[in-house]
């Protein structure tokens, strides 16, 4: 689900948005896949760790600026959705630093804090206070946002009974009625059938203003042409290419290819 | 350039900067109070009874003691009874948060992984949701009181005090155990046995006035010895506690909530790396 920051705040439009300084994430996970006294035990004395190092991002040095629409491509594994999470502050670095000059909202993935057995209108309200509205901000945009997602009377009926494209159309619409400055977006454009994927488009393109910053995250290589203004391309935790989207595009493009797995990159 | 509004750095154990921490917890009351209200309904979703279980749980809990004391035991004894029934109410708003609490983080995964929030505020709502569970049952016990007839008198406002200091406790429990539960997921396999041992070794299916001094002693170890001993002297009684059960109560949920707190809170930035 989405979430706003609790800070308002006054900033330059052209101003610095988010500004990300030699940043280095590295995840330890264990190979077992949980932490257990077993494991604990069986390893004590032998010097040996159960644990592997992944390095997940690596010296990334990024500003972000208000007016700006960046996009994130890679492929998977790239490190794009770990990115994301350090700027929302969801995961703390390992290196270096992350500034952050506005609210935040982040929408890394639809429906989180839902509820399946509350209905749509509940998970409206579930949702929005996830996101940090207040009760009477819902209120007020309750109907903007059961319009938005079509669901018409199924708005009622508990959420378990959703179809999944139901389930996500509603998912975005709470998401998309949140202002923040800051807006994070990752792989939610792919809600739905192609009519509504239109509709959450345009509402996106609706975001982009002089004083806001969009960061969104995509496999679809032409949404994000068509959307933003800067990009970035990420691989195996490193920023390989920043630039005007067509440029940085079509060297991605280039590079999948010669790696000879250009399968379908297009439309998630 | 502004001043940057939130800085994100490397992760040092370390408090986080209070006042804002609290100030955006609290920004989020509403969404602690709707989280547990719809967790409380999923639990009894598809039930015939739903909601009424909250109700129906404590009658029928009471139901079955009252089997075994009145009529399998042939007693008559309604201090018994009432002391059992009292005891049993408070000491299920401790388990109750303490196994809503230990899934509390791990279990939110999703939201943990993919929203910012105080990471806090699951073990609280935990603990909302046993409150939620506990008021009932203060209802149930009313009438079993007044049906069985036992004392009043003005001691019994030391019950608020007293609810006071179990539902701090409760929680100071529910926020430790939620985030032991990350470094040490077998915890929740064992509490279980933990709330069991608790139950019986506090003053539940026994008084606390029939044991030992020697055990009592001991029990000194117990957070919620001294705790259940008087909530049973003030409701089923009517009498006033003693002043050392009140501090001991009071010294063990303080420093659970305070040891609790600052493990949570010093860690909890740590946290979606662990899940």
């Amino acid at each position: 689900m989405i979430s706003l920051s609790d800070f308002n705040h006054e900033h330059i439009p052209q101003g610095v948005a988010v500004s990300v300084k030699d940043l280095g994430l590295t995840y330890t996970t264990s190979i077992d896949k949980k932490p257990t006294l077993k494991a604990r035990i069986k390893t004590v004395g032998r010097g040996k760790k159960h644990t592997r190092v992944v390095r997940a991002l690596n010296e990334i040095n990024v500003d972000v600026h208000y007016g700006t629409v960046l996009g994130i491509i890679g492929s998977n594994g790239a490190g794009k959705s770990s990115l994301m999470r350090v700027i929302s502050g969801i995961v703390p670095p390992t290196q270096g630093r992350v500034e952050v000059f506005g609210s935040v909202s982040t929408l890394l993935a639809l429906g989180v804090g839902f509820n399946p057995s509350m209905t749509g209108r509940d998970n409206v309200y579930l949702g929005g206070l996830a996101a940090g509205m207040s009760r009477d901000e819902i209120d007020r945009n309750f109907d903007a946002i059961a319009d938005f997602s079509e669901l018409g009377e199924a708005i009622d009926a508990p959420m378990r009974t959703y179809s999944s494209g139901m389930y996500a159309r509603l998912a975005f619409s709470v998401a998309a009625v949140v202002e923040p400055d800051i807006l994070i977006i990752d792989e939610a454009l792919s809600t739905g059938d192609a009519k509504f994927k239109e509709k959450s488009l345009n509402r996106i393109k609706e975001l982009r203003t002089s004083d806001r910053a969009l960061i969104l995250v995509s496999h679809a290589l032409a949404t994000i042409e068509d959307i933003c203004n800067e990009v970035i391309w990420l691989n195996k935790g490193k920023l390989m290419m920043r630039g005007k989207p067509s440029e940085v595009i079509a060297a991605y493009r280039e590079f999948v290819d010669a790696r000879k797995s250009a399968s379908s990159d297009e439309d998630v | 350039m502004d001043k940057p509004l939130v800085v994100y750095e490397p992760f040092r154990a370390g408090l986080p900067p209070m006042r804002d921490y609290l100030r955006s917890l609290w920004s989020r009351r509403t969404f602690i109070a709707e989280f547990s209200r719809s967790e409380l309904r999923e639990q009894n979703y598809g039930s015939v009874f739903g909601q009424l279980w909250l109700i129906l749980n404590p009658l029928l809990l009471s139901a079955v003691y009252f089997l075994l004391i009145y009529v399998i035991g042939g007693s008559s004894d309604s201090t018994r009874f009432g002391h059992l029934t009292a005891s049993l109410f408070l000491f299920y708003l401790i388990a109750n948060s303490l196994t809503g609490g230990v899934k509390a983080i791990t279990s939110g995964q999703r939201l943990i992984l993919n929203t910012s929030f105080p990471r806090i505020m699951l073990p609280i709502s935990a603990t909302v949701i046993a409150l939620f569970k506990f008021i009932p049952t203060v209802l149930v016990f009313i009438v079993i009181h007044a049906i069985i007839g036992l004392p009043y008198s003005w001691q019994m406002l030391w019950a608020i005090p007293i609810f006071v200091i179990a539902l701090l406790m409760a929680l100071g429990m529910a926020i430790l155990i939620s985030c032991i539960n990350v470094y040490f997921r077998d915890i929740s396999s064992m509490l279980p046995y933990l709330t069991r041992s608790l139950l019986y070794l506090s003053p539940v299916l026994y008084e606390a006035a029939n044991i030992s001094e020697r055990i009592k002693k001991a029990e000194i170890a117990n957070p919620i010895f001294y705790l259940l001993d008087s909530w049973s002297r003030v409701v089923v009684h009517a009498e006033a506690p003693s002043r050392m059960g009140i501090i001991h109560a009071a010294i063990w949920a303080l420093a659970i909530f305070f040891i609790g707190s600052y493990f949570f809170l010093s860690r909890e930035r740590d946290f979606a790396v662990r899940l």
